[in-house]
């Protein structure tokens, strides 16, 4: 995979205005709704205060959304007989996975500065050192999220295939612990699913694993990295799969 | 090229298969398929829609893999052809995002090759320099086509395959189409194409390999294959005289010129050499009325030379 690959896919999609303003805009949005508007905006909460925590949370699912979002257009590429045209060059599957990540990760970067922007705007608050760690997990988990775009496009091969992955990260974000904080039952199924783990990373620096919620029962590094790494190794073995799959004829 | 052009074939299919499990059932697309194509040979692969040339196309490329049988591509395996860029395609489907412009296109598809330098001169080569800035989607289906030719030599590829480049294209656009081919097939590349159209393959190649239920049912000079699609169809009514009507079809089908004889009901038709001599007969010996005669379709041929194809073991007769 090449940079000036990369770059033609990268000015390609930022050229499909309407999805790309929806996936910018929308995190910010919630953030703006679901945070600024709280009476407790500005409590503290660790080095921070509580927009911030809201705000990372939406930018996580921001973050995610742009990911998937971005290589779920691999779809609509395979749709068109992309994939064979692509298989015709020296490019391996794995190279081609990692090329619509790190677009992806380009997308994603833009997205999460609209958040982040955001909260500094509107009062959210952290000491700079917690506030760039947070950004770069974020930036860095959401490559999980770019794989399982492009594992559904693969395996939907269809228009209908990005709004099926962004729909359920939506349903995973509820699940995963992202938009509001989960207890007892909700908390311990929440823990395997994939939202779960990446949230739960971009708070590491501000929380160490503490729940709002369940404050005597904090999540160990590890169990967040598992999750993580597994649900990563998933996604990806799938969209490799289904690169491989969408040589043949549609 | 390396140093053996001429001695390794640039493609050779062993008793290739292909099986593809469908709704209906298993479906077997390709079904043994033994061929050798020489490097620097222009070859057509003629046969009806369903024949099964894209899949065996697809196998050549790597694209997919036989259920048996083995493909070799200029003396290593299709994949390994493919990754050295010393073959590449115009596909029949697809292939190009619509969003794209005609440059970018180019671009990115050269970038993966490493061949970010030959993409003025394959443009240049296509045609196509003055569409640069266009998008793919505001292209005609003739510019599109060109595009995929430009894609495909970008590589600068020992051999290049065409599937069905100009379906879909109307006279003009195909004419275009293969004079830009023409200008390019000097350069010693072995070319194979697949088409249902049969002027293609006498304009354009040496040898024709006639394809039909997965089958190769006839391969050999262009010039033969066209001899054996003439011939023209007579057909008419003829009065069924005392119950003897099958015995003048026998009598018909022994007629000089005679290749294929077939009864609709009242009706007998048949593919000759010599229809006015067929005509004649059948007026003036066999009482025949509504008569019609027609120019051989391709279709006709078609069926003509795949119909008992394993039956006609002359028809199998190689170029060497």
């Amino acid at each position: 995979m090449t940079a000036t690959y990369m770059a033609i896919d990268l000015t390609r999609q930022l050229r499909d205005v309407g999805n790309i303003m929806f996936v910018f805009l929308l995190p910010l949005l919630m953030y703006l709704v679901f945070g600024v508007s709280m009476s407790v905006a500005s409590n503290p909460i660790g080095d921070a205060n509580v927009g911030f925590f809201v705000m990372s949370s939406m930018a996580a699912y921001g973050a995610a959304l742009a990911a998937t979002s971005s290589t779920g257009t691999a779809a609509m590429e395979q749709m068109q007989g992309w994939g064979r045209q692509v298989a015709l060059t020296p490019v391996r599957p794995v190279q081609l996975v990692l090329g619509k990540v790190g677009v992806a990760l380009a997308v994603t970067f833009v997205a999460l500065a609209i958040v982040h922007l955001g909260g500094l705007l509107t009062g959210a608050r952290a000491p700079l050192g917690l506030w760039a760690a947070t950004v770069g997990i974020t930036l860095a988990g959401a490559s999980m999220f770019a794989l399982y775009g492009f594992a559904v496009a693969q395996l939907f091969k269809s228009e209908s295939a990005l709004g099926v992955a962004t729909g359920v990260l939506v349903l995973m974000s509820f699940v995963g612990n992202v938009f509001m904080p989960l207890e007892g039952w909700m908390l311990e199924a929440s823990r395997f699913t994939p939202m779960y783990g990446f949230v739960g990373l971009v708070r590491w620096p501000l929380m160490q694993g503490f729940q709002v919620m369940a404050p005597a029962d904090p999540d160990p590094l590890w169990l967040l990295l598992a999750n993580v790494g597994a649900w990563t190794l998933i996604f990806g073995v799938l969209a490799v799969v289904g690169v491989r799959r969408g040589r043949n004829r549609q | 090229m390396t140093d053996t052009v001429g001695t390794t074939p640039a493609i050779r299919l062993t008793d290739v298969r292909k099986r593809f499990r469908t709704k209906e059932g298993d479906l077997e697309a390709v079904a043994g398929i033994d061929v050798q194509i020489g490097q620097g040979e222009i070859v057509a692969f003629l046969g009806p829609n369903g024949a099964g040339k894209t899949t065996t196309v697809d196998m050549v490329l790597g694209l997919t893999e036989p259920t048996s049988g083995t493909v070799r591509v200029l003396g290593t395996t299709p994949q390994r052809a493919v990754h050295a860029g010393r073959v590449s395609a115009v596909m029949q489907t697809g292939g190009l995002l619509r969003d794209l412009t005609v440059r970018e296109t180019v671009t990115a598809i050269a970038s993966l090759h490493g061949a970010r330098h030959r993409v003025a001169e394959v443009m240049e080569r296509t045609a196509i320099t003055g569409l640069g800035s266009r998008k793919v989607s505001k292209c005609s289906g003739g510019e599109q086509q060109r595009l995929k030719f430009a894609l495909a030599l970008l590589p600068d590829p020992d051999l290049l395959i065409l599937d069905e480049p100009t379906a879909g294209m109307d006279v003009n656009a195909r004419r275009e189409f293969w004079d830009t081919m023409r200008e390019d097939a000097d350069s010693g590349r072995t070319v194979v194409f697949a088409t249902h159209y049969l002027e293609e393959a006498e304009q354009f190649a040496q040898r024709t390999i006639l394809i039909a239920g997965g089958k190769i049912v006839a391969d050999g000079t262009t010039a033969r294959i066209q001899s054996m699609a003439v011939g023209r169809t007579v057909s008419a009514a003829l009065p069924d005289v005392n119950g003897d009507l099958d015995a003048t079809i026998a009598a018909i089908g022994e007629l000089d010129g005679v290749t294929h004889v077939e009864r609709n009901g009242p009706r007998v038709s048949a593919v000759t050499t010599d229809s006015d001599a067929l005509a004649m007969v059948l007026l003036r010996d066999h009482g025949a009325h509504d008569l019609q005669i027609s120019a051989p379709s391709l279709e006709n041929a078609f069926v003509h030379l795949t119909s008992g194809a394993t039956a006609r073991p002359e028809l199998q007769e190689s170029l060497r």
